[in-house]
């Protein structure tokens, strides 16, 4: 098992960044060791990579459902569990519960969805990360795994193709 | 000031909005870097004027809402100006208000996204944070307007010794759990999109504002995954929060429609409340919008006279919508003939309240509907700052009519009654004070224009040549 | 009787009910007096009761009718009508106004209430009065409280129960002495103070009731019957047949 060194190239716009993207697929370096960092989200066919696999969508509907099953309880079951007649009406009245598991199910589906975003993303993440603060100015880096012996020949392949800087990039704390 | 309003009365020249490109936020691109360092400024930039205007919020928000909502608590409603028949007062005039007011952020941000609308992009988080806070100020009409507001937590189904749960027949109870969604459901939104930019901030922080933001941004970086799990959940939220959003206020109107008080039990209040909410709410945004540009630094560039033309022909649109709805309900019941409902139109048109209804229909509709069809007028941020002030009196004015005005009429009248407010007013300007000392504050600790949204779209956007001249296409980056 | 699918027969047809003779009445407002005393309600002082904080939960409407100089005035008691099919239950949030199975009566409950006064707001007969201030009690009237009956402090809504102590004491000595309660043995304060006999109080399910009896009199009308509210209070009126509202 050789070495690897994770590499961190800074790229200003698209077009040098899918290249290189491209460029690094031809020397070797598979899909999951690269890893796109950037200020704005980017289509992934701009740069040439596979679409990322979400849960979110799936979270957010068991969340729903689960709030249909909460709209249900509290409009027909808290009149089970405790019965007062009111006012000639049905003690299991079907119109406001309607409403109860409508507003239950949205906020399900809602409160799932951004729960689901922190449990996919591993947010909070107070730990170090690999990551440079030039990112937030709008610069796309591009982090890949590669030999460590090969180091150099990647350095200089990036830097040919535009690269602002190449280098290694340890964890660091945010 | 005269020729100002000459030229705004000058017929617009239709190569106008071709003549210069760079007006237009989405093609006038500044690099991000740039444009994060102009966010940040602002809200760094805290003049002894800013300070001024808090310390007078501050000092009015102890005197007006904690000190007068205290003696309220201590005395009694006694001290407020409800009685009977008018059981509900300015309390609920200012709950529905204020909702009306948080309706603005979701159409904003939830509407215009799922409608691809790109002038939307600077100032959706504006919108929100006035969701957020106006919702805050609904929730304190509301606890305020309760006899025993220390047993407020009643209404919250949880099991306890007892047994008891609240009664979902009321409509006070969807009211409840359709706010609280609401209010949950919209700081969330506000709080998705904001990751970016506090990571930003993150990265351009020193000092206390750095921890701040590091805990807040919770190690947010920008890689691929992170960014599709958040655009999934913001267009969840888009498309999900628009249903949730038209039936918050409807359910509010139904707090009045499911009485069988003459006046409220109409079967349109639930979409008349709503576009009414819509129309207030995006008067506020215009004004928010107006004082963030003019009051901050640096927002000049990102807000811009386009976005309150925007604006404008939405608030046009709505106020047709809204002089719509108000007929209808209207006509039905004069032309209907039921005694008690023609009793009270008849009151509210000549009464005592006569001077508010009329007031009322020129500042919702008279007045928007005469002035927002011209360009030149909407693009005008003063005059598109007080038309947003006028529709927001007229619209308060309009929810009085609706609670204490049509309640002074009823089946019974040896009940008949006038309301006069008493605590209620200063507990009034103790909401606004917080509303104001609350968004005040937000301004220098969240990043108020989301940068990267701006960015995304002035990437999209470009000039290119068709025929003759030069237009702004927009490529589907997204 | 109006019957729904949702409700009982017995929460249709009622169990105590109420009579009043619009034509006896003379607005000498004894029994406002009476309920006043019975069921320690503020008071509220002349300014409030003015800005409609009043208490009573009985008043004495009173209506001119015709033009001077041939004028009359007509007097109307308006109480709870203890409606069968409420508009005030279904909205209060927390239950604090229900339906009472036992006297198929409307109970407002003091410990649960919140003070949401929307149950005020539904009630179209205007009866439901809320404690906006804690008002004291002018000496003497401080030593006269009813043991029988609590005591509401501010924020809570409040209204005629038909004397539900008196109807409970009643029904305790009827069954301690094991016989039926009697006709008339429960008085609520209103119809024991009248002078003029106007009110009568009794088991509108039972037909011999003197309640019952006089509520088939042609003068007879129920208030606001449009509504499906099913009051148990009829009241009479006659001699032009109008009915209604005066």
């Amino acid at each position: 098992m050789t070495d690897t060194n994770t590499l961190l190239a800074l790229f200003k716009d698209v077009d040098p960044a899918a290249e290189a993207v491209e460029r690094l697929r031809s020397m070797g370096v598979r899909d999951n060791q690269v890893d796109i960092i950037s200020g704005i989200p980017l289509l992934e066919t701009a740069l040439g990579r596979p679409k990322k696999h979400t849960n979110v969508a799936r979270l957010a509907l068991g969340g729903a459902g689960a709030g249909f099953l909460l709209g249900l309880f509290l409009a027909y079951g808290t009149p089970y569990l405790f019965t007062v007649h009111v006012g000639g009406q049905p003690v299991y009245p079907i119109p406001p519960g309607i409403i109860l598991v409508f507003e239950m199910a949205m906020l399900g589906l809602m409160g799932t969805a951004f729960l689901g975003v922190f449990l996919e993303s591993n947010f909070p993440a107070y730990h170090p990360l690999k990551y440079i603060p030039e990112v937030s100015d709008g610069k796309i880096a591009v982090l890949f795994e590669c030999p460590a012996l090969e180091q150099e020949k990647f350095v200089q392949a990036m830097q040919a193709l535009g690269a602002e800087s190449v280098g290694t990039v340890e964890a660091r704390q945010l | 000031m005269l020729a100002t309003v000459k030229a705004l009365f000058r017929p617009a020249a239709h190569s106008e909005e071709h003549e210069d490109p760079a007006e237009h936020l989405l093609l006038d691109a500044r690099p991000r870097g740039e444009m994060n360092d102009m966010v940040m400024d602002s809200m760094h930039a805290t003049s002894w004027k800013f300070w001024t205007v808090t310390m007078f919020l501050i000092l009015t928000v102890l005197v007006c809402l904690v000190t007068a909502w205290g003696y309220m608590i201590a005395e009694g409603l006694g001290v407020a100006g409800v009685n009977q028949p008018e059981y509900w007062g300015i309390f609920l005039v200012n709950t529905v208000f204020w909702i009306g007011i948080s309706h603005a952020g979701t159409f904003v941000s939830a509407l215009l996204r799922v409608l691809k609308a790109e002038f939307r992009r600077p100032f959706t988080r504006a919108a929100e944070l006035m969701t957020t806070f106006g919702l805050i100020q609904a929730g304190l009409s509301i606890f305020m307007h309760l006899g025993r507001v220390w047993l407020v937590y009643w209404m919250v189904p949880y099991p306890n010794e007892r047994g008891l749960w609240p009664d979902f027949h009321s409509p006070l109870m969807w009211d409840f759990l359709a706010i609280s969604t609401y209010l949950l459901a919209s700081t969330m939104y506000l709080f998705l999109p904001l990751i970016p930019d506090l990571a930003m901030a993150r990265d351009h922080s020193t000092g206390w504002r750095k921890i701040f933001y590091r805990i807040l941004s919770m190690g947010f970086r920008g890689s691929e995954s992170e960014w599709t799990h958040l655009k999934t959940a913001m267009n969840i939220f888009a498309f999900a929060i628009l249903p949730v959003m038209f039936s918050v206020h409807t359910i509010v109107a139904w707090d009045f429609a499911m009485a069988i008080r003459p006046g409220w039990s109409s079967t349109i209040f639930g979409p008349y409340f709503v576009v009414g909410a819509l129309h207030s709410g995006l008067a506020a945004v215009t004004m928010v919008l107006f004082i963030i540009s003019r009051t901050m630094k640096n927002m000049k560039y990102f807000i811009r006279p386009e976005h309150f033309d925007g604006l404008g022909k939405l608030m046009l649109m709505i106020t047709m919508t809204w002089g719509y709805f108000f007929f209808n309900d209207y006509i039905v019941e004069w032309y209907g003939g039921d005694t008690i409902a023609r009793t009270l139109q008849k009151f509210l048109e000549t009464g005592p309240l006569a001077w508010m209804f009329f007031l009322m229909l020129i500042c919702n509709f008279a007045i928007p509907i005469l002035t927002l069809w011209n360009k030149k007028l909407r693009r005008t941020p003063w005059v598109m700052f007080v038309i947003g002030l006028i529709i927001n009196i007229g619209m308060w004015l309009e929810r009085y009519i609706i609670i204490p005005g049509s309640l002074s009429i009823n089946r019974m009248p040896f009940t008949w009654r006038i309301y006069f407010p008493r605590v209620e007013v200063f507990l009034t300007i103790g909401t606004f004070a917080l509303f104001l000392l609350l968004y005040m504050l937000a301004s220098r600790l969240i990043p108020l224009v989301p940068v990267w949204e701006v960015q995304e779209g002035q990437l999209a956007h470009s000039l290119s040549k068709f025929g003759k001249t030069r237009v702004a296409t927009k490529a589907e980056i997204e | 009787m109006t019957s729904s699918i949702f409700q009982t027969s017995a929460e249709v047809e009622g169990k105590w009910g109420m009579l009043i003779d619009q034509d006896l009445c003379m607005g000498c407002q004894a029994c406002v007096t009476a309920c006043a005393m019975e069921n320690n309600l503020s008071f509220v002082g002349e300014a409030d009761a003015g800005y409609g904080r009043g208490m009573a939960w009985i008043r004495t409407e009173r209506f001119w009718n015709g033009t001077y100089p041939n004028i009359s005035t007509g007097y109307q008691p308006m109480l709870c009508q203890q409606c069968g099919h409420a508009p005030c239950e279904p909205v209060c949030p927390v239950f604090a106004s229900v339906h009472s199975e036992s006297e198929q009566t409307n109970v407002q409950v003091y410990n649960r209430c919140i003070g949401t006064r929307y149950c005020a707001n539904n009630c179209p007969y205007q009866v439901r009065e809320f404690n906006w201030l804690d008002f004291p009690r002018p000496v003497p009237l401080n030593n006269q409280f009813n043991p029988d009956v609590t005591v509401r402090r501010r924020g809570v809504m409040e209204k005629c129960t038909f004397c539900i102590q008196r109807i409970r004491r009643v029904e305790d000595l009827a069954h301690s002495e094991n016989r039926d309660v009697l006709d008339g043995e429960v008085q609520p304060a209103c119809a024991q103070a009248c002078p003029a006999s106007a009110i009568v109080f009794g088991r509108i399910d039972d037909p011999n009731s003197q309640v019952s009896r006089l509520a088939h009199n042609n003068r007879g009308y129920i208030m606001l019957e449009e509504l499906g509210t099913l009051p148990r209070v009829t009241y009479l009126k006659g001699g032009s047949g109008h009915a209604g509202n005066s």
